[in-house]
């Protein structure tokens, strides 16, 4: 058992290393995004303000909540970019052959998948979501004692998980239709929509979907409402942030079901 | 010897959409889009025993690298069944490609923007290859494919002949028992394919490694095929020593002779005349009806002669022979 989790973590850790060595090699590359990706998302947390203070708080989410939201949605996002960005590109990796490598590899093929790239630029995601979060936190009166901080690993790490296994479940569509490209920008959109605002000022029966089906709610809402106290949402025994990790999980091994079945069905490519 | 490899009544199908042409067509395609089943390989069977090395030719399309995906576990097959050393790759995937070395000429393994020497390290862990064994076969690569010399370098910095070396040392890192080479030799300048030919001899030779190689170079399968298999259109053709398949597909020879005399007929009832040009005569013999001595010492009677010589017949006619064959029967 230990040597099965060392020779794991062996060849996950020689692969991020690898990655990050291979994205070093263009650091001009790096500006590039560095500039970009903070002013995406400091414009997107200044229009909410914008929005609240001209208008009204969301649904009783007064600002700083949502900018606590806010923020944690992009911990969450920024983790899932580093380690799994790959899976935006399952269909391109089907049409051309990628998987023979993989499968040509004494090694489970969604292990190797998983851990065969780190993106260095998802770093660059986090360092807005941190800002802004901590200052969602100072607003909010939110206090970072331990106990806090080890709930909202839990809850970043559930989160990052259900993004992921998200993209795999609909990436893997590929293996039988060979594109799934339209769904990424799909699931990249309805993700920023349900995750960063409280799902309550959506009607009830997306609140229920949003729970139920596609449960993007366990990755801020819920768990923020029981970090901020918030009660204003479907009542059910969810406010312990412990679900948003037991959802990303569950996610996470249908992902594993699913890519597995479609791999069967992997046709390679021409020579 | 036991077979190493057992390919038995192998058939691969796919389905492909037929598509209509035009922007007419297209919009088509979308409400309705024939299928049509292909047959890439077609009831194929063979055996393949220890420390071969087989040639897997023919002409594109033909269902070879379809094959070597099969054998290899990457696909799985519509039916028959493959064996690596007994077990099957589609049932123990993992088992059967820790004992397989893959390369695919047209793509490499081996990480572009890195020194060579990651990569390898890479594999190592994949491949869970102890430090006492990766410095053996290190030291083994260094000497058949000059490996040190270039192990330092970014992968996109090398060249072909070069890059191809690196893919075949990193293909023998967990020492395979077999070792499929996919067109291994395509776009190789002089140098960079003798020293493949060379590696591909000894690893053979040294370490008793099986070998199938596909390509379309026939100077690869004249200089290290024991056995040929051929196929064409999915269907095994021929199957046999290179030797026995020319005598079967080109039984001709050509006797080159210079005369040393003036004459307008230089018939001989066993021999064709398919070219003249002043006093040198092409003769076309079957070497089943006759020996190249007896046809020149019948010939010496005959006519005064200066010089000759018998030209082997061609590997590429013999080959062209079989596809042609084939061609015509589809």
């Amino acid at each position: 058992m230990s040597s099965n989790v060392k020779y794991h973590l062996s060849v996950s850790s020689c692969f991020a290393r690898m990655a990050i060595q291979r994205q070093l090699e263009y650091p001009s590359f790096l500006v590039s995004w560095l500039l970009m990706i903070p002013i995406q998302y400091f414009a997107g947390i200044l229009m909410l303000k914008v929005i609240v203070e001209k208008f009204q708080a969301l649904n009783g989410w007064t600002f700083p909540q949502l900018a606590f939201v806010y923020g944690l949605g992009l911990l969450s996002h920024g983790l899932m970019v580093v380690l799994f960005i790959q899976s935006w590109n399952i269909g391109g990796m089907v049409r051309h052959g990628e998987f023979d490598r993989m499968l040509l590899r004494p090694a489970n093929v969604f292990f190797q998948f998983a851990v065969m790239h780190i993106n260095f630029i998802g770093l660059i995601d986090l360092i807005p979501g941190v800002i802004i979060f901590l200052y969602g936190c100072d607003l909010a009166g939110f206090h970072l004692g331990p106990i806090n901080i080890i709930k909202l690993l839990l809850v970043v790490v559930g989160g990052a998980l259900i993004r992921g296994a998200f993209f795999i479940i609909t990436g893997s569509i590929a293996f039988w239709t060979k594109s799934s490209e339209s769904l990424v920008g799909f699931s990249l959109n309805l993700m920023q929509r349900s995750a960063m605002y409280p799902l309550s000022i959506y009607p009830y029966i997306i609140q229920m979907v949003l729970t139920f089906i596609i449960p993007f709610g366990f990755i801020c809402f819920y768990p923020a409402c029981d970090f901020l106290g918030q009660n204003d949402r479907i009542m059910l025994p969810l406010d312990f942030v412990g679900w948003t990790p037991l959802v990303g999980g569950a996610m996470f091994v249908l992902a594993n079901k699913l890519f597995n079945m479609g791999l069967k069905n992997y046709e390679s490519s021409g020579s | 010897m036991m077979a190493i490899i057992e390919v038995n009544e192998l058939v691969k199908e796919f389905k492909v959409k037929k598509k209509k042409k035009g922007l007419r067509g297209a919009i088509l395609n979308l409400f309705y889009a024939e299928k049509m089943i292909v047959r890439a390989v077609d009831n194929i069977s063979f055996d393949i025993k220890q420390g071969e090395i087989v040639g897997y030719i023919g002409p594109n399309g033909a269902g070879k690298s379809t094959t070597v995906k099969m054998m290899s576990g990457i696909l799985h097959p519509t039916s028959g069944s493959v064996m690596i050393d007994g077990i099957s790759p589609q049932s123990n995937r993992k088992k059967v490609v820790a004992q397989l070395g893959v390369v695919f000429g047209q793509r490499t393994q081996l990480y572009w923007d890195l020194r060579l020497g990651e990569s390898f390290e890479l594999l190592k862990r994949i491949y869970n290859i102890d430090h006492k064994t990766y410095k053996k076969n290190l030291d083994l690569m260094d000497k058949v494919l000059k490996i040190n010399t270039i192990i330092n370098r970014p992968v996109r910095q090398l060249s072909l002949g070069q890059r191809m070396r690196g893919d075949l040392a990193a293909a023998m890192l967990h020492s395979p028992k077999i070792l499929f080479l996919d067109e291994p030799t395509i776009g190789l300048d002089i140098e960079a394919k003798h020293s493949v030919r060379n590696f591909i001899r000894q690893i053979n030779r040294e370490l008793g490694i099986t070998v199938i190689l596909t390509t379309h170079d026939l100077d690869d399968v004249q200089q290290l095929c024991n056995r040929l298999i051929v196929i064409n259109d999915g269907k095994k053709i021929e199957d046999g020593p290179l030797d026995i398949l020319i005598d079967k597909m080109a039984p001709y020879r050509l006797l080159v002779v210079d005369m040393n005399e003036e004459n307008t007929d230089f018939s001989h009832e066993a021999a064709q005349i398919i070219k003249t040009e002043g006093q040198r005569v092409w003769y076309r013999f079957e070497k089943n009806k006759i020996t190249a001595s007896q046809l020149i010492s019948e010939l010496s009677k005959k006519y005064a002669i200066k010089d000759i010589s018998v030209e082997e017949p061609d590997i590429e006619e013999a080959i062209r022979e079989i596809y042609k064959l084939t061609y015509c029967r589809l």
